[in-house]
């Protein structure tokens, strides 16, 4: 995990540095915030692989040069089988953001369709 | 590694890393370069392949499966983009109204844009990113099939409500595929097609957002062992970066667009100046997007030419690490030029975006020499995948120098929305992203249906593109340096201006044709038997060390990972002054391990029955018979 936290940490460095350069030479606060977000952006990668480190000291064998199959035997994850949720899901979110222009009545539809299947889906997760 | 799928359990399925039967260890026989194939048959219960069903695509979780739907759907948008743009070539064709007026011609660029950078450009890079990252890094899928599959579904329905502001009331949108406020506010842009758009590039918006934290975590935490980040492909490397651009960009678009969105229907005024909005505001937030953006569409397509030119040129790729420095300063210098834009606001401290537009040409000219690099010295053949990476070197480097010139603000003033403009993006975003899209297909062709596609039509095929779109963009130089704006349906005939525009249609029908002769290519093929291997064109990475096409979650083998192309050094591990070093020693110690393995999982029950029932069914599937027994009899042990 170090070059990964080598780079969102140089994210995070650089969007300091250029939002810091912009604030001071153009003032504008639209820009200076949004490069402000990407420093935070950075940040919560950064500081999430940083914490990860702290939990898992040792390389893992993705991270060794030296490693081979044998070091990753066992599970390697564990996958979803084919499902409809997911389509049914961007159906009602196509519904909710539809519904914004064409009327509540597909808005009303489209946050019922979401709100059942983000259950099912957490359903399915737990079984 | 990877493998016998375990049983599968409800809505899971545990991947295991139970070997199939193999020729253990032992180094191959022969002592010339090692034929991949005998090592990645599929195992005998694996689907391999696309789903056969309706309903199988409906429902797949299978990153292959979403990946080739990605691609399919971005190419039929990118065949609706082209047409839209054939239309407007058509009414330019003379000087004069044709057949079309202003407000269609508005609504045809538009969506044409929008079509092409939201519907096409975008969500081919996430194409290839789906079908070709976790085969590039030796992973089973993505991290998160289900948020893939609804990432694919917001995508579809995203471009299908685009298309749908052409049936609403008052004709699609017609304020250009920027929006700008107050144009394309309530009072500039009242019809329905506005809100459709705002809608539609708002779903694909999210949709892109949750792709790029699937690639991100995939990259992180699924790589195989060894693999580590500075031994990935570039092109997954360049997918990864980009998937941190769209984390940063994509966001602020969907916030602006739901601002615009809210001044339109709910009465707010972020954009309206005659309430204290600012216009100046929303293109600070779309082009803080839209530059980015420009590198989300690119990055992805260097990542495949990176990926070709090694493999056409017998070389390893020059200079990797500076490729990924020069690929991590485009993605960090990228977020910061996005005013270059706005020069001609006057509301803008010029000086910071110029510096900061010249500064991305530095890390871009690296990219191009090691590019060159990599070429110069090398056994070169010019299959059609490496034709179609040359001619992207050539239009992006034509279209990199416009970019140059444009990023100096004293030129900008006088070219700023003329056809100069027009014939640069096309350069930068239209002609890297075909070529590179039209490599990429016939480079993958083969893995994904397990044929090649044809090389003569191939040919033509890339000769009719490579002149057509020069004809039809090269002249538009010409006619920005003239004077033409553009988004006009129509222009005076004075000088040349007319001629240059019918060069252009002519060029944009050689397209046309160039089209045509691809589709016969891949009519022609898809309807041939299946003829290729593992690794038909001797390739590097990981993906050509499977079977074409992959089975499901992908590897029941892998080579030992030494350098950034494993496949290339497991072929020469006979020879170690050509292989990386490590490779064979970490073939025998695989013999050492394998001879005092036990399997963590016994194979699941299916395997079992099939293995007491058809106790041929294995070894058919086997190269070497005598490791087969050894092996059944270890996995029969628990």
């Amino acid at each position: 995990m170090r070059i990964e936290l080598i780079v969102w940490t140089l994210a995070v460095v650089f969007y300091a540095v250029v939002g810091a350069l912009y604030w001071l030479v153009d003032g504008d606060p639209a820009g200076a915030s949004l490069l402000l977000m990407g420093t935070f952006l950075g940040g919560l990668v950064a500081g999430w692989i940083w914490d990860w480190r702290r939990h898992h000291p040792e390389p893992r064998a993705q991270d060794r040069v030296d490693a081979d199959a044998a070091d990753e035997a066992g599970i390697v994850g564990v996958f979803p089988t084919a499902s409809l949720r997911p389509l049914a899901l961007a159906v009602g979110m196509t519904a909710v953001a539809l519904g914004v222009v064409l009327g509540s009545w597909m808005l009303i539809a489209g946050v019922f369709i979401v709100a059942s299947q983000v259950a099912l889906l957490t359903r399915d997760a737990d079984r | 590694m990877g493998g016998g799928a375990a049983g599968s359990d409800g809505g899971r399925r545990a991947v295991t890393t139970l070997d199939p039967p193999r020729p253990a260890g032992e180094p191959p026989p022969g002592d010339g370069i090692i034929d991949i194939d005998p090592f990645v048959q599929p195992g005998p219960h694996e689907h391999v392949g696309l789903p056969r069903t309706f309903l199988g695509w409906l429902t797949t979780t299978d990153h292959k499966a979403i990946g080739v739907a990605y691609a399919v759907t971005a190419i039929t948008f990118l065949l609706i983009g082209g047409l839209l743009a054939g239309i407007m070539r058509l009414e330019l064709a003379e000087p004069g109204m044709q057949f079309l007026d202003e407000q269609t011609y508005n609504s045809l660029f538009t969506i044409h844009g929008s079509v092409m950078v939201f519907l096409f450009a975008v969500p081919f890079g996430f194409a290839l990113a789906n079908y070709l990252v976790p085969l590039q890094i030796g992973a089973p899928d993505l991290a998160f099939p289900r948020l893939n599959a609804l990432s694919y579904w917001l995508y579809l329905f995203g471009g299908l409500t685009m298309l749908a502001g052409f049936l609403a009331d008052g004709g699609a949108a017609a304020f250009g595929w920027t929006a700008y406020p107050p144009l394309s506010g309530p009072t500039g842009s009242p019809g329905l097609g506005g809100d459709f758009w705002i809608m539609s590039v708002i779903l694909t918006g999210t949709s892109g957002t949750l792709s790029a934290v699937n690639v991100i975590t995939t990259v992180t935490m699924m790589r195989a062992p060894g693999m580590t980040m500075f031994r990935m492909p570039i092109l997954t490397w360049n997918l990864y970066l980009t998937s941190f651009m769209v984390l940063v960009a994509f966001p602020v678009l969907t916030g602006a667009l739901m601002m615009l969105e809210a001044d339109r229907r709910f009465g707010t005024h972020f954009f309206e100046t005659m309430e204290g909005g600012s216009p100046i505001l929303y293109q600070h937030l779309f082009w803080f997007f839209g530059h980015p953006e420009v590198y989300i569409v690119a990055l992805p397509f260097f990542g495949v030419v990176t990926e070709i030119f090694p493999v056409f040129a017998r070389k390893p790729v020059f200079g990797y690490k500076g490729l990924v420095l020069a690929t991590l300063a485009i993605a960090a210098l990228s977020t910061s030029v996005w005013a270059h834009h706005m020069f001609t606001t006057g509301q803008i401290v010029l000086s910071f975006f110029a510096a900061t537009s010249l500064l991305i040409a530095v890390p871009t000219g690296v990219k191009v020499f090691t590019w060159l690099g990599t070429m110069w010295g090398g056994q070169l053949s010019f299959a059609p995948p490496m034709l179609f990476a040359l001619g992207f070197l050539v239009t992006f480097v034509a279209g990199g120098i416009t970019g140059i010139m444009l990023a100096s603000p004293t030129l900008d003033f006088h070219l700023h929305d003329t056809y100069f403009v027009v014939a640069h993006f096309h350069y930068v975003m239209g002609g890297t992203v075909v070529f590179a899209l039209f490599a990429a297909i016939y480079f993958w062709w083969p893995k994904v249906t397990g044929r090649k596609l044809g090389a003569r039509l191939g040919q033509w095929h890339f000769g009719l593109t490579f002149v057509g779109f020069n004809l039809t963009f090269f002249v538009m130089h010409l006619l920005g340096r003239d004077g033409m704006p553009r988004r006009v349906a129509d222009y005076p005939d004075v000088g040349n201006v007319a001629v240059l525009n019918r060069i252009a249609t002519i060029g944009a029908a050689v397209l046309f044709v160039s089209v045509i002769v691809f589709g016969v290519n891949v009519v022609r093929t898809l309807r041939g038997p299946r003829t290729e291997g593992a690794d038909p064109w001797g390739g590097n990475s990981l993906e050509w060390a499977t079977s074409s096409p992959p089975a499901a979650h992908n590897f029941s083998w892998l080579p030992p990972i030494r350098s950034e192309r494993p496949v290339f050094d497991f072929r020469w591990m006979h020879h170690p002054d050509v292989s990386a070093i490590g490779v064979d020693q970490a073939w025998r110690a695989r013999a050492d391990h394998d001879a005092r393995w036990v399997p963590l999982h016994p194979r699941s029950e299916d395997d079992e029955l099939q293995a007491e029932t058809q106790p041929d069914a294995e070894t058919g599937a086997v190269p070497a018979d005598g490791e087969d027994a050894t092996n059944r009899e270890r996995g029969d042990e628990p």
